[in-house]
């Protein structure tokens, strides 16, 4: 009887959970639903009440305007380029760069060497807002304004990104690198031929989380790019919303460009997204 | 360990070469971390207008003084507080729920992280633009709640009232967080080993059981993880409420620190007085960590 | 051997040409807002002008408009500012009183004194340049903002529009009555609604039609004449959700929806740019003539005639540009200016040039003389250096009526408070 009873309830607790877990996704796929749906309607559907959801034509002319942007400069492909290759280009640095310090912080006994990660972490807890202006002077004394230079070198690398790759190589087998120093090889060659090929799944995590944060980047890029040719995404949508021909539709359309990149990275690199995370755990297993 | 050892040559290079891979990350941080907060932290001390040439006033705390006294400020740490507890706390309960409740699943566990996820992947920007359009008052937001509680024709004012306005807000960073860190948890429970929970089974331990006495202590490091993060980047919010309030929302309610240092120092001019809130909010965030560190460092598990 | 020497001299003389010619280029950057119609008829502007003046290259740069504040003043704290730019007066204005731009170089322009060049303008419209006895810009445009609506909802809501337009602010609520459509308390069609941040421009002159104004003569003292500031505030209270539900700052921006003409929203405050972002959004609601531009309302029981507060956008030239480019900057500005007829047949910006405004395109140009005879009677944004942020506090009182508990009264009180204590810092 007992045994019974707790079965129905498990049954019961598991048709709940069913139910929860399939209701939250819903709700929150809800707006990128919307997002989707309004990309391809008029302006005065998407503010009709009820909601119609499904677009009553495909009004393909958002994507149209969109891409070809109220002046017919198609401008919008180059700066989707300009993300893509600001973003890569910062998470391909970022990952080196802060592999070879974790490395170092993680693999190596020297003095100061704790002090060196503490003030390294301490940077996290600085608002970009409190440095923006110091910065800005930095970047445009080194010639930098209007160029990738600015948009990527402040980025290459992250507190986070360091402490990341020193939690993950603080596990990694010590044999290996002693295996390789016995062999006579050099410091740097054990770190490229050994250390790197051996962290790829917390490389791919930071690199996914760097390229999302530039992608996602706006006050920055606003205060250093100046000509149109050298815009990111971002700084596009914000003008498009602002020049008086946007309708919500083609502005929505315009969203949508911008997040088909990072649903193909997404897609295709799933296991890093999601199953890479482990690395934050300190990777036991 | 390190005194009884006799340094050897091998070991003195092995600590050269650590020390030199550390060299970029040291001059990158200095060059772009530490010499902004220096030179905010100095400027802290000064009356400096931003457009005037003529030479800066020292006027010592002068700036820590007004803000002290500054209403405006603390309406600040009151929204940002709001905000933080607000959505952290919530953050960090319901995604180590969603966790346990996935992990829990033979089927489709990959679908629904992803599902949960996937808003992670918008720029600020656009989360923005869709949430405002969701939020206008003949938007999906009022149609939403005026189905769920049967309040046709109702306007729920969000983004005009305190406190839906403050809601809103959340609303807004918690839908692109949660995955994120439900992910995290996930892959968090996914470490622990099976056989401690079979055992546990067999032992006669139900659900709740299992998961308040064994799966919580377990994965508390990622626990700590997690709401250091969460709790960080809440206090460093910016761009929901920057973008809310350049569409036309009220400033006060969700005038949070970031915003504030922001509007002191771009519609001011006051950058002086933004480097001392700057450095403020820099203080209570590494004090809140270092307090969230010791807390849990003091109840910490044995197993 | 002699003729070596002149080879050689040649050789020099040519080399130092085309140094002269490529090392004295003289680089401008000028920065503006993104304004769709005025790019190409600005670039075919600084092309004739690089003609002119070959040794000149100018790089023009646009920023979203509510951006560009943000740009150039963190550009001008780093001391790296462009050398020519615009702004809306009022967040220019510090930059004249911190000397950060230079004065209008007169001779530049060949003209020999500033009464010649204040000649040229619409009297008053130099006013806010004009700071210790100097000029320090020169107008794009000047706007003032007049009262649009939609014909056909008048009529279908029984209204005579050229009979029945509001005239008086007691008309825009009771016309607004009878023009929405509601769902509930969500407004599905608004009759007449503000323009909601933008309250130095479009809120204060209800405050100075009853009598009250932002500062006193002497400017040492804010918020004058409670009366007329409660009387303001309380109509902002009635017209929002807390009273008649006429209004809100959330909804989209009426005068976009204006532009779509699609039951949205019947009347709007903009200026006469706005006809031709009419005619580029929606061609046939501009060719169907269903709309119609009549003057700023004012109070039946007003004490000043005054109508919507004008801003302007000022060219201005950046004061730490060396002397060269300086001089060039106002060459430039003056021919881009010199064609004031483009500017408002183009992209609609009046510039109050007199010789525009004698001019037959003027004359001729729909509604025109409804801005004109507006604008005659129109006081100029406040301009001071604290003005953001009066703004600022005022924007909260009056958000604190329309949308919470707090009443005229407790609003006004907490205003006049903190506007005061802000001119008395420092």
């Amino acid at each position: 009887m007992p045994k019974q009873k707790s079965y129905f309830f498990s049954t019961v607790a598991d048709i709940l959970i069913w139910i929860f877990l399939t209701v939250f996704a819903i709700i929150v796929l809800v707006p990128l639903v919307f997002m989707f749906t309004a990309s391809f309607m008029p302006a005065k559907d998407i503010m009709s009440i009820p909601y119609p959801w499904i677009p009553k034509t495909f009004y393909i002319k958002n994507y149209w305007q969109a891409l070809r942007g109220n002046d017919g400069s198609f401008i919008y492909v180059r700066n989707i380029l300009n993300s893509f290759l600001v973003a890569s280009v910062t998470s391909i640095g970022t990952i080196l760069l802060c592999s070879i310090t974790g490395y170092g912080l993680a693999k190596f006994q020297y003095k100061g060497r704790n002090f060196i990660l503490m003030m390294i972490l301490s940077t996290m807890m600085i608002p970009f807002e409190a440095i923006m202006i110091p910065l800005y002077l930095i970047v445009t004394n080194l010639g930098w304004q209007d160029t990738y230079w600015a948009l990527i070198v402040p980025f290459l690398m992250s507190a986070f990104g360091v402490f990341l790759m020193r939690q993950f190589l603080l596990t990694f087998p010590d044999e290996l690198i002693d295996a390789a120093r016995i062999d006579g090889a050099s410091e740097i060659g054990i770190f490229f031929r050994v250390v790197l090929p051996n962290s790829v799944p917390p490389m791919a995590t930071l690199a996914i989380l760097t390229f999302r944060s530039q992608w996602d980047s706006l006050l920055w890029p606003l205060l250093v790019i100046q000509s149109p040719k050298m815009k990111t995404i971002p700084l596009y949508i914000v003008q498009f919303a602002e020049e008086k021909f946007t309708n919500e539709g083609a502005l929505m359309a315009a969203a949508v460009i911008a997040s088909i990149p990072m649903l193909i990275l997404f897609l295709s690199l799933t296991k890093y997204f999601i199953g890479g995370s482990n690395v934050y755990t300190g990777g036991k297993e | 360990m390190i005194f009884i050892k006799k340094k050897t040559g091998i070991e003195k290079k092995k600590a050269r070469w650590g020390f030199i891979f550390t060299i970029p990350a040291i001059i990158f941080f200095s060059v772009f971390s530490f010499y902004p907060i220096i030179n905010a932290f100095i400027t802290s001390f000064y009356k400096k207008d931003l457009l005037s040439l003529s030479k800066p006033k020292f006027i010592g705390l002068g700036n820590y003084k007004y803000l002290i006294h500054s209403e405006s400020f603390w309406n600040s740490v009151k929204a940002t507080t709001i905000f933080t507890v607000g959505t952290f706390i919530p953050l960090v309960i319901i995604s180590l729920i969603l966790a346990v409740f996935i992990s829990s699943r033979k089927r489709f566990q990959k679908f629904f992280q992803m599902s949960y996820y996937s808003p992670a992947l918008l720029s600020s920007v656009v989360a923005a633009t869709i949430w405002l359009l969701m939020f206008d008052p003949r938007g999906l937001a009022n149609q939403f709640l005026n189905f769920i509680l049967n309040t046709p024709g109702k306007d729920y004012k969000w983004l005009t009232s305190s406190g839906m306005l403050r809601l809103a807000t959340i609303i807004v960073y918690f839908w692109k967080y949660i995955g994120y860190f439900t992910v995290i948890f996930v892959t968090g429970i996914a470490s622990i080993p099976q056989s401690i929970n079979e055992a546990a089974r067999i032992d006669g331990a139900n659900r709740w059981q299992v998961f308040s006495r064994i799966t919580l202590p377990l994965i508390k490091p990622t626990t700590l993880l997690v709401s250091v993060m969460a709790m960080t980047q809440c206090l460093k919010t910016f761009s929901t409420q920057y973008l809310f309030t350049q569409s036309g929302a009220p400033l006060k309610p969700i005038d949070v620190i970031t915003l504030n240092i922001y509007n002191t120092a771009i519609r001011d001019h006051q950058i002086g007085r933004a480097s001392a809130m700057s450095i403020i909010l820099f203080v209570i965030i590494m004090v809140l960590t270092l307090i969230q560190f010791r807390v849990s460092k003091a109840e910490e598990v044995q197993y | 051997m002699i003729r070596n020497k002149k080879v050689v001299i040649v050789f020099i003389a040519v080399l130092c040409m085309i140094v002269g010619l490529f090392g004295k280029t003289v680089e401008l950057v000028f920065w503006t807002h993104e304004d769709p119609n005025r790019t190409p008829l600005e670039e075919a502007y600084i092309e004739e002008f690089q003609k002119m003046y070959p040794e000149v290259k100018i790089t023009r740069v646009t920023y979203p408009s509510s951006k560009i504040k943000e740009v150039v003043l963190t550009a001008f704290a780093a001391r790296k500012g462009p050398d020519i730019f615009n702004m809306e007066i009022q967040d220019a204005y510090p930059y004249v009183v911190k000397e950060r731009v230079a004065p209008v170089d007169l001779k530049a322009i060949g003209l020999k004194s500033y009464d010649e060049l204040l000649s040229m303008y619409v009297e008053g419209t130099m006013d806010p340049v004009i700071y210790n006895g100097k000029i320090y810009g020169l107008p794009l445009e000047v706007t003032n903002w007049c009262l649009y609506l939609n014909k056909k909802y008048f009529r279908e809501v029984g209204l005579d529009p050229e009979k029945d337009y509001p005239k008086t602010w007691e008309d825009i609520v009771s016309t607004s009555e009878k023009l929405v459509i509601r769902d509930g308390e969500i407004l599905l069609r608004r009759g007449f609604d503000f323009r909601y941040p933008y309250y130095f421009t479009e809120w204060l002159p209800l405050v100075v039609q009853l009598g009250g104004s932002l500062l006193s003569e002497d400017g040492k003292t804010a918020i004058i004449n409670d009366e007329a500031w409660l009387k303001a505030l309380q109509f902002m209270k009635d017209w929002g959700p807390q009273g008649k539900n006429l209004g809100s700052p959330t909804y989209q921006p009426a005068r976009n929806e204006f532009n779509r003409d699609n039951n949205s929203v019947t009347m709007c405050m903009s200026g006469l740019y706005q006809i031709d972002r009419i005619k580029a959004q929606n061609p046939e609601f501009y060719e169907s003539g269903e709309w119609m531009v009549v003057p700023f309302p004012v109070f039946e029981n007003a004490v000043n005639d005054v109508r919507c507060n004008y801003y302007g956008h000022y060219y201005m030239v950046n004061a730490e540009s060396s002397k060269e480019k300086q001089e060039y900057a106002w060459k430039f500005i003056d021919f881009m200016l010199s064609h004031p007829e483009d500017y408002l047949v183009q992209v609609g910006l009046i510039q109050p040039k007199n010789t525009l405004l004698d001019s037959e395109v003027f004359k001729n140009y729909p509604y025109a003389d409804v801005f004109m005879s507006d604008l005659a009677k129109s006081q100029p944004v406040p301009l001071h250096p604290k003005g953001p942020q009066l703004e600022q506090l005022i924007r909260e009182a009056i958000e604190d009526v329309m949308l919470t508990n707090v009443t005229a009264e407790q609003a006004l009180a907490t205003l006049k408070k903190k506007a005061n204590e802000l001119l008395q810092e420092d």
